[in-house]
């Protein structure tokens, strides 16, 4: 296996929960990271729909304090698509607290956070240095970057100095975000009347084709990838691009399970082909796919070079 | 009242003299690369035929703006660089960005060159708007597909004299442009880094039993009968299995169609008006740009709306206003 | 049915046109192709001097041939768009196999969306046209020659030199004539046309019922479990 530099000790960010839990059960999930997750950070807060916001807003502070408590990173994410005035309200409330790193998923968030330290989230269009550069100045200490980038240009956007790298690796993947609900679409519910029907499917509903083949996923306003993400074989190929952080998406699986492979993959010592049959077993509904990394669809599953 | 001016597609110089001679107040083109979101087979403006193009517009008192509105492939920013370099010493009068870096890099190169954001920068909120005004002098803000009449009423107020530029016909994204990756997810072809969504050479017009089936990189993105009106297989205007159900899950094959709220979006302090559609020929150009001079100069004299019927050009036959009511959410 | 080259199996458009041209294709029949040929020879060397960017913008699809078939004539063409030898060819029958795609639909179509008359998205979504094969050299195609402005009665008078003018205004005629008849013999085309297609209705619920039945088993299949 490849051998790294033990100066850059492998970092696990576990995102923020896009689905729609129940608030109690959404604590108790952060309960149990802050206790057992062998993770550095965990992403806290709403990033697909501000009708969700309300029910979780009075378990944060605890949540936060768990964490902190248990030597994590806390990081509070943005909302991706701010339009209203008082969506825009509640980011400039993340954007002054203290004591918290905040993840920038839209660019007024980001123009808020400018001179202080802060995350550029991976709803981000960062695509290139130029971009990356103009956010690391504004106060961007690190970039969790989009999920269609192929390989080399992660290698290119990780050579840019001065601003921590971090690439998706587990889960299903963000792909879109719109001001129409299509959990509520599907219920034939417009979405001021939603009936907050995205609860009802904690991994995302699943989305077929006409000949029933399984292609996407909707999480209320968000579209995301069918397949779950799992970059495993390529953990050794990115940590030789200089990437050392690493970011799974919160899933209904044992998530201190699936944080703890991930990181024994990352530091070698376990191989990718035993890691990928584990991971299968705790995520039996799963299907896995690398495509994006190897400039591939995003659907494709790519097998290791033999 | 802010006098709105009428932004019109070209994909060809003959759909840029198309659009001038019918009443465009400006053109919109791209560059036959991949530096802007229409990089279609075909399509779209060698340098020359830029420069042809603008001293045709400008002979009759129309303005050509340029899009490089796809976002720089990291390692190889020259060509969009040349893009934005070529367009300024061209005389363009304006080109439309979306990436952070390059509208940077525009923004300290050519000081005198105009900048509008594109819509690929999905900027849908006032303070959104503020970073790439104050931070790089950009004049115009195309309003990302997701807003309310009274949503962008409220950004107007806030951003001028900051203007703003909504999209009023044409095909509809019906999520957040220029941050979706459905397409490069079944084909690997990326709206944002490739300029094309549901490129043609991923689509297969397939027979089956009882019509055509469409299909984008192997999928099927929708099926018609026989005597039903077909549609291009873009990703979000697909029928899906979802909730035990077939249903168009993202929207229906349809195009934006705002003729009949033209007033209301004047009276949001709306700019301009863009159309959509620098993939149509040129008679898809003739026939809009007409309808909507004559329209915006109707409402502008106080005079009512002419009725004019646009189906025959719309997908699938279908209208919608989209975003613009609330209800569509 | 009337039927041009061969078609069988061959997803048509929307309204099979019983139209003047298809009077005019069967008027056509007994003549063989090859006597044909110097007219499309000539049409080209017409089209690539007035308008040489349509190649230009059709260079990187240079080696992809397209057969575009108009369904009321009893022959269709091979366009082989290379840019230093681009050819088309007229022929009686073409195998979808033989070439990239395919575009067919009624020649008043054809010609107006040539002539940037009609827009092709219009067409397509109207099923007034149907594509098959390379969807992306079609595209590529209907861009060029719709950037071009083609005028294709002025591009074959333009080198008649002196007999410009009469020549134009005959084929306008025949144009005229083929869009006033159209309303009339839609009646007639209704009449030959309606039982077929009932035919077709029943054998086409057997195939949905087969469908149906294939696509349940292939789901059981993938949700079996197989990962």
């Amino acid at each position: 296996m490849t051998k790294h530099d033990p100066l850059s000790p492998v970092r696990l960010t576990l995102g923020p929960v896009l689905f729609n839990w129940r608030p109690e059960k959404l604590r108790d999930f952060y309960f149990r990271m802050a206790d057992e997750a062998d993770v550095d950070s965990v992403c806290v807060g709403e990033v697909v729909c501000s009708k969700r916001t309300p029910f979780f807003a009075p378990f944060v502070a605890e949540v936060v304090d768990r964490l902190h408590a248990a030597g994590k990173e806390v990081v509070l994410s943005s909302l991706a698509l701010i339009m209203t005035e008082r969506e825009a309200a509640q980011a400039r409330e993340l954007a002054q607290m203290d004591g918290v790193l905040v993840e920038a998923n839209d660019v007024s968030v980001a123009s808020m956070m400018a001179g202080r330290p802060f995350v550029a989230g991976p709803l981000l269009n960062i695509y290139n240095e130029g971009t990356l550069a103009y956010l690391r100045d504004l106060g961007a200490v690190r970039a969790c970057l989009p999920a269609e980038l192929p390989g080399p240009v992660i290698g290119t956007l990780a050579k840019t100095g001065g601003v921590e790298i971090e690439v998706q690796c587990f889960g299903r993947l963000p792909l879109a975000i719109s001001a129409r609900c299509y959990h509520a679409r599907s219920r034939n519910l417009a979405k001021d009347g939603c009936q907050y029907v995205c609860a009802e499917d904690p991994d995302g509903m699943d989305v077929d084709t006409l000949d029933d083949e399984a292609f996407l996923a909707v999480n209320g306003t968000q579209t995301m990838s069918y397949h779950y993400l799992g970059l495993l074989a390529e953990l050794g190929a990115l940590r030789g691009l200089g990437v050392n952080r690493f970011r799974l998406w919160p899933h209904n699986v044992d998530m201190v399970a699936v944080a703890g492979l991930l990181r024994s993959v990352a530091d070698g010592l376990v191989e990718p082909e035993d890691a990928a049959l584990r991971l299968s077993e705790l995520c039996p509904k799963a299907e896995f796919a690398n495509g994006y990394f190897h400039g591939r669809e995003g659907h494709r599953l790519i097998e290791a070079d033999a | 009242m802010i006098r709105p001016e009428l932004i019109c597609p070209a994909g060809t110089p003959a759909a840029l003299k198309s659009a001038v001679d019918s009443g465009a107040d400006c053109v919109y083109v791209g560059f036959r690369d991949e530096t802007n979101a229409r990089n279609f087979p075909g399509l779209n403006f060698s340098r020359k035929e830029l420069e042809e193009g603008i001293a045709y517009a400008h002979a009759r008192g129309a303005k050509v703006l340029v899009a490089i509105n796809t976002f720089p492939r990291a390692g190889h920013p020259q060509l969009w660089q040349a893009a934005v370099d070529d367009s300024a010493r061209l005389g363009a009068d304006a080109v439309i960005l979306a990436d952070i870096g390059l509208i940077d890099y525009a923004a300290r190169t050519h000081p005198e060159l105009r900048l509008h954001l594109s819509v690929q920068a999905a900027a849908s909120n006032p303070q959104a708007i503020a970073f790439y005004a104050e931070r790089f002098g950009v004049k115009r803000v195309v309003l990302p597909r997701v807003l309310t009449v009274p949503e962008i009423a409220a950004i107007n107020r806030a951003v001028a004299p900051v203007e703003t530029e909504v999209f009023v016909f044409g095909g509809l994204c019906v999520m957040a442009e220029g941050r979706c990756a459905l397409s490069s997810y079944a084909t690997g072809q990326s709206p944002n880094m490739n300029g094309v969504c549901s490129p043609a050479s991923h689509v297969r017009y397939v027979e089956s039993g009882r019509g055509i089936t469409s299909q984008l990189a192997g999928f099927t993105i929708n099926q018609f009968g026989l005597n039903e009106p077909a549609g291009y297989p873009t990703l979000c205007k697909g029928r899906f299995n979802a909730a035990g159900k077939t249903s168009y899950l993202f929207e229906e094959p349809t195009s934006l169609n705002t003729l009949a709220m033209l007033p209301d979006l004047i009276n949001a302090g709306v700019a301009a008006f863009k159309i959509e559609g620098r993939q149509r020929g040129r008679a898809y150009v003739a026939a809009v740009v007409q309808a909507f001079r004559q329209s915006v100069d109707a409402v502008m004299a106080g005079r009512p709306l002419p009725d004019i019927n646009l189906d025959s050009i719309t997908e699938g036959g279908r209208q919608t206003t989209g975003a613009y009511e609330k209800a569509w959410r | 049915m009337m039927e041009g080259p061969n078609r069988a199996g061959q997803s048509k458009p929307m309204i099979p046109p019983f139209s003047p041209v298809l009077l005019l294709g069967l008027a056509l029949r007994p003549v063989r192709p090859a006597l044909l040929q110097p007219v499309f020879d000539h049409l080209l060397k017409v089209v690539r001097s007035r308008h040489p960017d349509i190649l230009e913008r059709l260079e990187v699809y240079g080696e992809r041939s397209v057969c575009i078939d108009p369904i009321d004539l009893p022959f269709a063409l091979i366009l082989e768009p290379d840019p230093t030898n681009p050819r088309l060819t007229v022929r009686r029958f073409v195998d979808s196999d033989e070439v990239h795609a395919t575009i067919r639909g009624p020649l008043e179509t054809l010609i107006a969306l040539a002539e940037g008359r009609m827009d092709g998205d219009a067409l397509f979504f109207s099923r007034q046209l149907v594509v098959e094969g390379d969807t992306e050299v079609v595209v590529a195609l209907r861009n060029a020659i719709d950037g071009a402005g083609i005028d294709l009665v002025a591009d074959l008078t333009a080198a008649l030199g002196p007999l410009a003018q009469p020549a134009r205004r005959a084929a306008g005629a025949v144009m005229d004539l083929v869009s006033s008849l159209r309303g009339s013999v839609e009646t007639v085309r209704q009449s030959f046309i309606a039982p077929a297609l009932q035919g077709a209705a029943s054998r086409d619920a057997r195939l949905a019922e087969l469908e149906a039945e294939v696509k349940a088993l292939r789901k059981a299949t993938r949700r079996g479990g197989v990962a």
